[in-house]
């Protein structure tokens, strides 16, 4: 069969090499965001606020890139869809990646003060599942994989169990005024983690639209 | 109609055609087989078409869309050896049928055709008027000048040309005249116009001219529009068929046909996904 259309599926490619690379992009600020907030680094924690202008750029490249396909390929059928998809995927990295800037500064913030040892392992917990949703919220949107996009859901449970725990565990801070404040600054943190996970799930959403051509919430608002 | 009996052998090669309708439907196409000579162009086609809507009919050249537009109104049968099997029922029926008149059937089913083709002598009031008088209608000149400008204005080209009704049609634009030739189809009220890429002649900006009109004209009329041109399938038309040949000698199939979002969104058949998004080669 002749081959055609080359110029479009060139232009598809790119977008979704760029996809790609923004969510490494992401997995890295979380990465330093992490990490900071562990080592209590601040310095960085600058450097994860700083990074996030690569994201940025990364981020209004596909978008310029999706406005200049529309305008000129005129996409249908699967080829719509799939701009249409990583147009949503790139706002919700984009999002992700603001979400390890807030943790960055709330990292600053709270330079100093006196941290719980065993949120701070919950968070790295929480950080390490939110990384691993983003790989797989990514592998599974190249592989059009749609029972792996769905088994983000699962991974998205598990952060928000550990969300709510934080909760309590602030609660049993005791009456310190600065632990409290850092206890509630990582509040914070914590909801910025969980709401990195809900990302990854809406990114497995648009691997099912993308395959199957409807969209629908993986779970519904009560969740 | 009858049947032949090379219908079965074809029916052994292909799956059911799909049809679609939700609304009141004004053509209900059946079993559908186009001939020239023993060469069999269209084969099996199952379609309705809905009342006041707009159909496009896509496919890549040669698959028979403009073939089965002309069996509508039985012009496909105009061409020497051509002939049609299957039924074919406007408000329920056969047009096909030996007690019903072709002259009758093109009077209730009109067309506009890919190149402008207004009347070259004639004046823009006569072209219009034209088909009244060829259908023998008995009309006075005072009804008739209700009608002409009534059509004109139904093809938006009242106000371009009511200062010179009695200039030769010949001297419009592209645009102009194809419009004019909307006027003349639909000065005889048909209930079903069909258009074979009425636009592919034109300018961009009469393209656009025509598919606004398509857009009113569906008011009036049930509309089954033949194009090569995508874009405008998708923005002129409600409802879209997609024709296939599966390789050269084969006759065309109706592939796939449901509403024009589904089909430049979300196809159901392969074929069609590859076609509507230009990868068919």
């Amino acid at each position: 069969m002749l081959r055609l259309r080359v110029t479009l599926q060139e232009d598809l490619d790119l977008l979704e090499a760029s996809l790609q690379e923004e969510g490494e992009l992401v997995r890295r600020a979380l990465r330093g965001a992490l990490n900071a907030l562990e080592q209590q680094d601040a310095e960085l924690a600058d450097e994860v606020i700083a990074f996030d202008d690569q994201v940025d750029a990364c981020y209004f490249r596909i978008e310029t890139g999706i406005q200049s396909l529309l305008a000129r390929q005129a996409p249908a059928a699967v080829d719509l869809r799939l701009v249409l998809a990583i147009l949503h995927v790139n706002l919700h990295l984009e999002r992700m990646a603001d979400y390890c800037v807030t943790v960055a500064k709330l990292t600053k913030l709270v330079a100093g003060a006196p941290a719980d040892p065993t949120l701070v392992e919950a968070f790295e917990e929480m950080g390490s599942r939110a990384e691993e949703m983003i790989r797989v919220a990514l592998d599974s949107f190249a592989a059009r994989d749609v029972d792996r996009a769905e088994s983000l859901v699962e991974l998205d449970e598990l952060i928000d169990r550990a969300n709510r725990r934080a909760v309590k565990q602030v609660i049993a801070l005791g009456d310190d005024d600065e632990q409290r404040e850092w206890g509630l600054r990582m509040l914070l943190v914590s909801r910025c983690l969980e709401r990195i996970g809900d990302h990854a799930v809406d990114i497995g959403e648009q691997t099912a639209f993308l395959v199957t051509g409807e969209f629908r919430e993986f779970t519904d608002a009560s969740h | 109609m009858a049947t032949s009996a090379s219908r079965e052998q074809v029916e052994t090669q292909q799956t059911a055609t799909p049809t679609t309708a939700s609304g009141p439907t004004a053509i209900e196409v059946s079993e559908l087989n186009l001939y020239y000579g023993s060469f069999l162009a269209v084969a099996d086609v199952n379609m309705s078409i809905e009342r006041n809507k707009a159909t496009a009919l896509i496919g890549a050249s040669g698959c028979g869309k403009s073939t089965f537009l002309r069996s509508l109104n039985r012009m496909h049968e105009l061409v020497p050896g051509a002939r049609a099997e299957g039924t074919i029922a406007l408000d329920g029926e056969d047009v096909y049928s030996p007690t019903v008149d072709p002259v009758a059937v093109r009077r209730r089913v009109g067309m506009v055709f890919q190149a402008p083709n207004p009347f070259p002598t004639m004046s823009i009031y006569d072209n219009v008027a034209a088909g009244l008088k060829l259908n023998s209608r008995r009309i006075k000149k005072a009804d008739l000048d209700v009608i002409v400008e009534r059509s004109l204005r139904g093809a938006n080209l009242w106000d371009e040309v009511k200062d010179r009704l009695d200039k030769p049609g010949s001297g419009l634009s592209g645009g102009q005249q194809q419009r004019l030739c909307i006027a003349r189809a639909t000065a005889i009220e048909p209930e079903v116009l069909l258009m074979d890429e009425p636009a592919s002649a034109l300018d961009p900006i009469s393209t656009l001219a025509i598919e606004d009109l398509v857009q009113e004209l569906k008011r009036e009329y049930t509309i089954v529009i033949v194009t090569h041109n995508m874009q405008q399938a998708s923005r002129a038309s409600d409802i879209t068929g997609f024709f296939n040949i599966e390789a050269a000698g084969q006759p065309g199939r109706l592939v796939e046909m449901d509403t024009t979002e589904k089909i430049f969104t979300n196809p159901s058949n392969k074929a069609t996904e590859d076609y509507v998004s230009g990868r068919f080669g």
